[in-house]
């Protein structure tokens, strides 16, 4: 069993998920720091995915190993302003692990994904299914190197026809302990929105998440998979629920304020995020439900009550320690 | 629910604030405003060596009775209460006098090498009567604070508890400092600290909105909230005229076909309107345009509108909704008033695919009046391309009278639901079969022409019917 990206939120949690399994006998961690989870069955090894010898170490690693599952979560959760390393780390990056998981013939490959990359387009129907194509702007290296790693497995899942390929694509995480860019967003005092756009949206509990990827890590399931909570909220619910300020920006003038804030490391995501503020961008669940058993514990409003619980414990932290 | 929790924690926010701010004795009534500003004596190095000495002497026998570690424990606690409430209540309302007489304190001198001397020697038992507490002694402000003996004998447990924390001290809610009543100044301050408007704005907020609604965006409070407007509309404004809703299933599946008029969709509206009095919430689809369209298209959707598109319409009918489709599309809301009541191309036929995709029976549904609300005269073309919509009206009252000029003119609607159309004897094959589902769209159509033309040529008045 192989965790990239093990340091990562995901790969933290699915490491001590693994750790507390008696049917996984070792767990081998491949990131740039440790994990803190790490206790006896991990062995941590420093590989450095954006550095071109990162393809034959890992392939050494593996077959030193003799690891039969990767679990690739070497991915930015959130837009990074630092593009080339995103780009190598994301696109060529994934595309040396499965270069690597080729060479020693692993069984079994697990990435992770997101549905974000469906894209908000205005065409949206209200559900995404799994077969519809990812049409997040190419323009957005975030969208775009994830779009590239996808492409990278799909032809990984045809070139080795015996290898099991899951890619589990979840909805935007929200939860007590995960930070993002959807969790920075949601934690300003006062939150932009499009002047007269109220898409919904849909989010998916951290445990949900992390639970998803130890459900394919102890079946076979082949394939991709929506990874999302049930039911949806309007983002203006989302954000009263969270207890903020919603301020309506007009939308011709928005993609331009936006593009200007990104720029001066002011705002969590880039412009091109907008439009998951104005359009519909929402998975539908319902194969992962019936093909792999997974079993959403959080709607997306318990998911949005449970971020905003602690949150406001953060808040009320924060108040104490600097008093007005 | 959510205002409740909100509620508590702002509470909880508020209280520590409330606790720093301690309420002011009697005696520092001549002390001017602001007494937090004044510079805070010697208590702020005392608190940390106190306890941790006790600590020590605790640690430093370990072999003691038992009963003595509990009264050092007890002691130790008590110690830092007072220091606690002495420190507070030096922050709060320590008057110049104060200050001096405390400067004056030979036990207090900055130059004192051991500044804890005062504190006897915590290892020993029985020393509770000296816990003197300069502080208290010195400012002259608490007569019977602390060290009385019946404070002592509250209880270990709870004494060490609270005391351990800075904001809950047990004598100062026994009463041994009267809390200051609610002054006009702490009223105006929290009026004026922006957190209140948050907080009000949160308690507001969720009003008038459900904290769920359902997979495709309906809001049933929402809803129920706009429903005076529709009410209004139906029963007043357009005088709506409703036949033959009998055709309209009460429970499963089924598509609504109608016509498509008016400028403004308000035919959309209407329909649901008079379907609701018969109990059943229908979900209709609109076009891109009205969907997208700032305001208007998410206050659609959380009434019930659906973007039109294939794969929504499926899910609707197969979780057995009743679903609303004008398949002329924005050619019928669109079309000039010299083509009123001419219905458009009915689409690809795609609603007729749907129906025998899924087997669901077609009521068609024939909307009179709408088209004389707003009449469109002109469309403007190149403006229409700029402003990204499919048309820009000219009616008699549009550009002229500015937004207002969009007020639907009060016509006498009909809105008529024609007998049901059963599909299912064509089975779900014959979607495949274009020439076949040309021929069901046409007949539809042609029914609904039918129904309109009759409607139409039987009413006397266009607001008057």
């Amino acid at each position: 069993m192989t965790v990239t990206g093990a340091a990562s939120f995901l790969g933290t949690n699915l490491v001590g998920l693994l750790e507390e399994d008696e049917r996984v006998a070792r767990i081998v961690a491949i990131d740039i720091k440790p994990p803190v989870t790490a206790q006896r069955k991990t062995r941590f090894y420093e590989v450095d995915f954006t550095q071109p010898t990162a393809e034959a170490r890992l392939s050494e690693i593996f077959a030193a190993e003799r690891t039969d599952t990767v679990v690739h979560l070497a991915f930015l959760a959130s837009p990074s302003h630092g593009l080339a390393v995103a780009h190598e780390l994301e696109s060529v990056g994934t595309r040396h692990v499965l270069v690597a998981a080729r060479h020693a013939r692993l069984r079994k490959v697990v990435m992770w994904s997101q549905t974000t990359l469906y894209g908000a387009d205005p065409s949206n129907p209200n559900f995404l299914t799994e077969k519809h194509p990812l049409r997040a702007p190419a323009s957005e290296p975030f969208f775009a190197d994830k779009i590239e790693a996808e492409a990278e497995a799909a032809r990984f899942a045809q070139k080795v026809p015996g290898a099991i390929v899951t890619v589990l694509r979840t909805a935007p995480i929200l939860g007590p302990t995960i930070h993002n860019y959807v969790t920075r967003y949601l934690s300003r005092k006062i939150v932009p929105t499009m002047m007269g756009f109220d898409p919904l949206l849909q989010f998916v509990h951290e445990i949900d998440a992390i639970a998803a990827f130890k459900l394919a890590i102890d079946r076979d399931h082949p394939g991709i998979f929506n990874i999302v909570a049930d039911g949806v909220l309007p983002l203006s619910t989302v954000i009263k629920l969270a207890g903020r300020l919603a301020v309506p920006i007009p939308h011709p003038l928005a993609h331009t304020l936006g593009a200007a804030l990104w720029l001066a490391h002011m705002s969590e995501a880039p412009a091109s995020f907008m439009t998951h503020l104005r359009f519909l961008c929402v998975a539908d669940g319902e194969k992962a439900k019936v093909k792999m058993g997974f079993r959403p514990a959080y709607t997306t409003r318990e998911a949005v009550l449970d971020f905003t619980s602690a949150q406001r414990l953060r808040d009320v932290k924060l108040l104490q320690e600097t008093p007005a | 629910m959510t205002t409740r929790t909100k509620k508590t924690t702002a509470a909880a926010a508020a209280k520590p604030k409330r606790a720093t701010r301690a309420p002011a004795p009697p005696v520092s009534k001549e002390v001017p405003a602001k007494p937090q500003r004044k510079p805070k004596p010697k208590p702020k190095p005392k608190p940390e060596p106190k306890p941790e000495r006790a600590r020590r002497a605790a640690a430093a026998a370990p072999d003691a009775d038992p009963s003595v570690v509990a009264q050092i424990r007890e002691l130790e606690a008590q110690l830092d209460r007072l220091i606690d409430e002495a420190s507070r209540h030096d922050v709060s309302s320590l008057d110049p006098e104060d200050a001096e007489t405390w400067h004056g304190e030979p036990t207090f001198e900055p130059g004192d090498p051991v500044p804890s001397d005062p504190v006897p020697d915590v290892s020993e038992p029985s020393f509770d009567a000296e816990v003197t507490l300069p502080i208290a002694s010195t400012t002259g402000t608490w007569p019977e604070s602390g060290p009385g003996p019946a404070s002592v004998g509250a209880g270990p447990g709870a004494g060490f508890g609270d005391g351990a924390g800075p904001a809950a001290s047990p004598s100062y809610g026994a009463g041994a400092v009267p809390p200051a009543p609610e002054s006009v100044f702490d009223t105006a301050r929290e009026l004026l600290s922006s957190d209140f408007y948050l907080r009000k704005w949160g308690r507001l907020a969720m009003r008038g909105r459900s904290e769920e609604v359902d997979d495709f965006g309906f809001d049933p409070i929402y809803d129920a909230k706009l429903k005076p407007v529709l009410d209004f509309l139906y029963d007043k404004y357009f005088r709506v005229e409703t036949t033959g809703i009998a055709s309209v299933p009460k429970t499963g599946r089924c598509l609504l076909v109608a016509n498509h008029s008016g400028t403004l969709p308000l035919d959309g509206v209407m329909i649901k309107a008079a379907v609701k009095r018969e109990g059943r919430d229908v979900r209709w689809l609109t076009e891109d345009f009205i969907y997208h369209m700032p305001y208007l298209g998410s206050a659609m959707n959380r009434l019930g509108a659906v973007r039109a598109c294939q794969e929504n319409a499926e899910r609707l009918l197969a979780n057995e909704q009743l679903v609303a489709v004008f398949p002329e599309g924005v050619k019928g809301i669109g079309k000039l008033f010299a083509q009123r009541y001419r219905l458009q191309r009915f689409g690809r036929g795609g609603f007729i695919k749907l129906c025998l995709r899924t087997g669901t029976p077609i009521v068609p549904v024939a909307v009179t009046g709408a088209e004389e609300t707003n009449p469109l005269l002109f469309k403007i073309e190149h403006l229409s391309k700029a402003l990204g919509v499919p048309y820009v009206p000219v009616t008699p009252t549009f550009p002229l009278l500015g937004p207002l000029g969009l007020l639907p003119a009060p016509t006498k609607w009909t809105i008529q639901f024609g007998e049901p159309l059963d599909l299912s004897s064509h089975g779900p094959s014959a979607a495949d079969d274009e020439i076949l589902v040309g021929k069901l769209a046409e007949r539809v159509r042609a029914t609904i022409q039918g129904m309109l033309d009759r409607n139409v040529g039987s009413r006397k008045s266009v607001f008057f019917g």
